[in-house]
Parts: structure tokens; C-alpha cells; sequence
């Protein structure tokens, strides 16, 4: 999926360059390169191949449209697209229009997480992370991040106090940071 | 508590969209102002982002990339979209800058026009004052000059008497004194005129050597607002001296 590259983050930007120029080839490469990441979040979110699929069509179809709206220099390009992708795709879910222009989303991920012979191990840090939480923890930050509820949501439905709720999800982030970030 | 501290788990919360209303407005509040919680919220997107990783393995179905590629092609795009990287908000500060921009050429065209109508007023009047102050340098030229001619008008055959004449503006302290058929100096001695005025102590008012039995003085400023009784001529030093040392040889009262 993510292919073997010594500079992941100087080649997303050649290929968002070749895009502004309107170049059909490197749309398919960052494609190729990034489809999965959209498609299998988008699919968690929202449980439905075909939705997903609309989802996927549509991040990248803004892409193309508007390239500039990934600035190379200041983020992560598959952590920009896992996370506008996690976005559309609550938004599908809870049948509301877009929050947030996608320009304001800056996403800082480690490049090294995310080359090709990285990102087997990156996965398998996240899911040890993931697996090693309290189930309550684990709970509170997926609800949050792959339902899209807010904290005051996931405290009625679990009958836990707002604060415990709040400070479940940041401390659920803070351990995802540290497991790849030792 | 820092404030960072403060916002900590909301900015968590902010991340992935979880935090709704006046905490949610709290956050944006702070983040604007804040470059460290913007840093960390770049951060904690990052964290996201790996969770959203956690999902990975599914692969879209190939129809997804055909679907894609073919919709590219019908939307070929020959002006690349330029927007600024700054997202909409700075595109806002850009046409606001443009717009204030705008007002102040307006404003300085505006006052362009009135200075230049103030220096076509001040031209006219720098005019009219050179010409006074050459009408001034020729009346004074006159009154100074070494070669002047000087001539007493007196009634009948009566032989020239020594005379002197002031003219005094005790509200601006200036004076012009003009003397005629002095007597000749002893060495080393010059005349001196004295203000004297209603109270106190008579005040220099210039020290001359005539030529030919004339001078002129022109004495601005005396000090302002001193009523002058008299004026008198004593002779003095050829420096002067800063009090009579002897006794006034002319003394005029005003006429």
C-alpha cells in the first residue's frame, strides 16, 4: 500500500505538485499510494462498502480539484488524509454538512511511521497500544473518533462524569503518540 | 495550572471533534492566540491520524479507482486552482488588507489635494512677506548706511544743534535712534544711549561713534513691555558700560 520511499513527505509533495499542474498520472499514483488508508477508515466509520467508496471518490476528487489544500510543508499527507477522511466520513454518518474547512486541518504524524517498511510495525504499535488499554479507555476514544460523539454523548451513554470521559480520550491519544514514539 | 494545562484535555477533545458549544469557543479562543497549543493540536491530529491507521487493511474495490480516474478526465483542469495556504480566513485578512489599503490611498489623495492648496496659499504669502522684508533691508540699508546724508531741517538761520530722535515700541522692545551734528569724541570714548524708564535703572540702549556728527541705531529687542520716561546720551568707554558713568550730555522727554 504505502510504497518504499527514503523521503515520504519530498515525494507527496512532487506528486501534489504534478497535480496542480494538472497532471492525471500523479493523481493515480497518490492513489495508488493512499486509497487504502481513506477507504478503510471511511469503512469503519461508516460500516457500509459502498458509502465508503463515496467517501473515498470524494477526498480525492477535492484533491484534484484543489490541490493547495495540503500544504506539504507543514504536515503529514497520509495523516491529512486518514484524518479528512475519519472527518467526511462522521459527517456522512451523522447526515450533517462539513464542520470544517479541510486548509485549517494540520496533521503532524512522524514521516518515518509511514515509509513502506515502516508502516507494517507502525500498525502493529498501534494495535498493541490499542489492545493494551483499559477497555473503558479504548471505548471512549473510539466512540469519540469513529462514532463522532461528543463527550457529553459518550458520557450519558456510559454514565461516566464528563471529566473522566475528557480525560480518557487525551490520555488515549497521549499512549497512541508514545507507542510509536517511544 | 498553566493555561496550557488548563486547555489540555479539551484541546484533546478538539482534535477529533468532540467538543461541542462554549468549550468548543473556549478552545478556538485560546488557539488563536496560543502557538503552542496550535503545535500541540497539530500534534494530537497526528495521534488521531494513528488511530485511524489502526483500521488499516481493507482495499477498495478496483471499480473505486476506474470511478476515480474517469471523473478526473471529464474535469480536466487547465487554470490550477490557486488558493492561498493559509486557508479562508487569511484569504479574508488578505481582501480586508486590500480594502484598508484602499481607504488609505483614498485618504492620502485627500490630503494630497489640501497640501498642495496649503502650499499654494503659503507660496503666495512667502511672496508678499519677501517683499516686506526687501522693503525692511532697503529702509534699514538707508538708516545704516556709512555714506547716508543726513539733513537737519531747522526754522530760520539758526546754526545746526546737536539732535536726536527715537523711536520706541515698548510692546515689541524695539527702538531706531537717529542722531545728527554730535561733537567729536575723545579718544577711546564712544556714546552711549539709555532707555530710562518710569522705575528702576537706566538700560543700555547702544553704544555708537557717529560719522561726520551722525549715527543710526536699530535695537530690537530691548526687553518687552518697559515704559520709557526718557532716553539719554552719556559718553562712555569705547566697549560701554552697563550703568551711566557720567552725566547725560542729551535727554529727551517724549514729544
Amino acid at each position: 500500500m504505502l510504497r518504499a520511499a527514503s523521503d515520504v513527505a519530498s515525494a507527496d509533495a512532487s506528486l501534489v505538485a504534478a497535480i496542480r499542474n494538472g497532471d492525471e498520472a500523479a493523481m493515480a499514483q497518490l492513489y495508488d499510494r493512499y486509497s487504502g488508508v481513506v477507504y478503510s477508515v471511511a469503512l469503519r466509520v461508516l460500516g457500509d462498502t459502498g458509502a465508503a467508496e463515496d467517501i473515498l471518490q470524494e477526498v480525492f476528487m477535492q484533491i484534484w480539484r484543489s490541490p493547495d489544500m495540503f500544504d506539504a510543508s507543514r504536515g503529514s499527507l497520509a495523516g491529512w488524509l486518514a484524518v479528512i477522511a475519519r472527518n467526511r466520513a462522521i459527517d456522512s454518518l451523522r447526515k450533517r454538512r462539513p464542520e470544517a474547512e479541510i486548509t485549517e486541518v494540520i496533521v503532524s504524524v512522524e514521516p518515518d511511521l509511514v515509509r513502506g517498511v515502516e508502516w507494517s510495525r507502525t500498525i502493529e504499535k498501534i494495535r498493541g497500544a490499542l489492545g493494551s488499554m483499559l477497555p473503558p479507555q479504548r471505548s471512549a476514544l473510539e466512540m469519540s473518533f469513529f462514532e463522532g460523539l461528543t463527550h457529553s454523548e459518550i458520557a450519558a451513554k456510559t454514565g461516566e462524569p464528563l471529566g473522566t470521559i475528557k480525560t480518557r480520550i487525551r490520555a488515549g491519544l497521549l499512549a497512541l503518540r508514545k507507542a510509536c514514539n517511544p | 495550572m498553566s493555561v496550557h494545562e488548563q486547555f489540555a484535555d479539551d484541546l484533546a477533545l478538539y482534535a477529533i471533534g468532540a467538543l461541542q458549544g462554549s468549550e468548543r469557543a473556549a478552545v478556538e479562543t485560546h488557539l488563536r492566540e496560543c502557538a503552542q497549543c496550535r503545535s500541540e493540536l497539530e500534534r494530537l491530529r497526528g495521534d488521531a491520524a494513528l488511530l485511524a491507521f489502526s483500521t488499516s487493511g481493507p482495499r477498495p474495490p478496483s471499480r473505486s479507482r476506474e470511478r476515480l480516474l474517469s471523473a478526473i478526465a471529464r474535469e480536466p483542469r487547465s487554470v490550477p486552482v490557486s488558493r492561498s495556504k493559509w486557508g479562508p480566513w487569511w484569504s479574508t485578512l488578505e481582501w480586508a488588507a486590500a480594502a484598508a489599503l484602499l481607504v488609505v490611498v483614498f485618504l492620502l489623495l485627500h490630503q494630497n489635494r489640501l497640501l498642495r492648496t496649503r502650499i499654494g496659499d503659503l507660496e503666495a504669502g512667502s511672496t508678499e512677506q519677501q517683499q516686506q522684508l526687501q522693503q525692511a533691508k532697503q529702509l534699514l540699508a538707508t538708516l545704516t548706511a556709512p555714506d547716508a546724508a543726513r539733513y537737519v531741517l531747522v526754522a530760520g538761520n539758526r546754526p545746526p544743534q546737536p539732535q536726536g530722535k527715537a523711536i520706541y515700541v515698548a510692546s515689541s522692545g524695539t527702538l531706531v535712534f537717529l542722531a545728527s551734528n554730535l561733537p567729536d569724541l575723545p579718544p577711546q570714548k564712544a556714546y552711549e544711549l539709555w532707555l530710562i524708564p518710569t522705575t528702576g535703572s537706566p538700560i543700555p540702549a547702544g553704544v555708537f561713534k557717529p560719522r561726520q556728527g551722525s549715527a543710526a541705531i536699530i535695537k530690537p529687542p530691548l526687553p518687552l513691555g518697559v515704559e520709557a520716561k526718557t532716553f539719554a546720551i552719556t559718553v562712555e568707554p569705547e566697549a560701554g558700560s552697563p550703568a551711566p558713568t557720567s552725566q547725560p550730555i542729551m535727554v529727551g522727554t517724549r514729544g
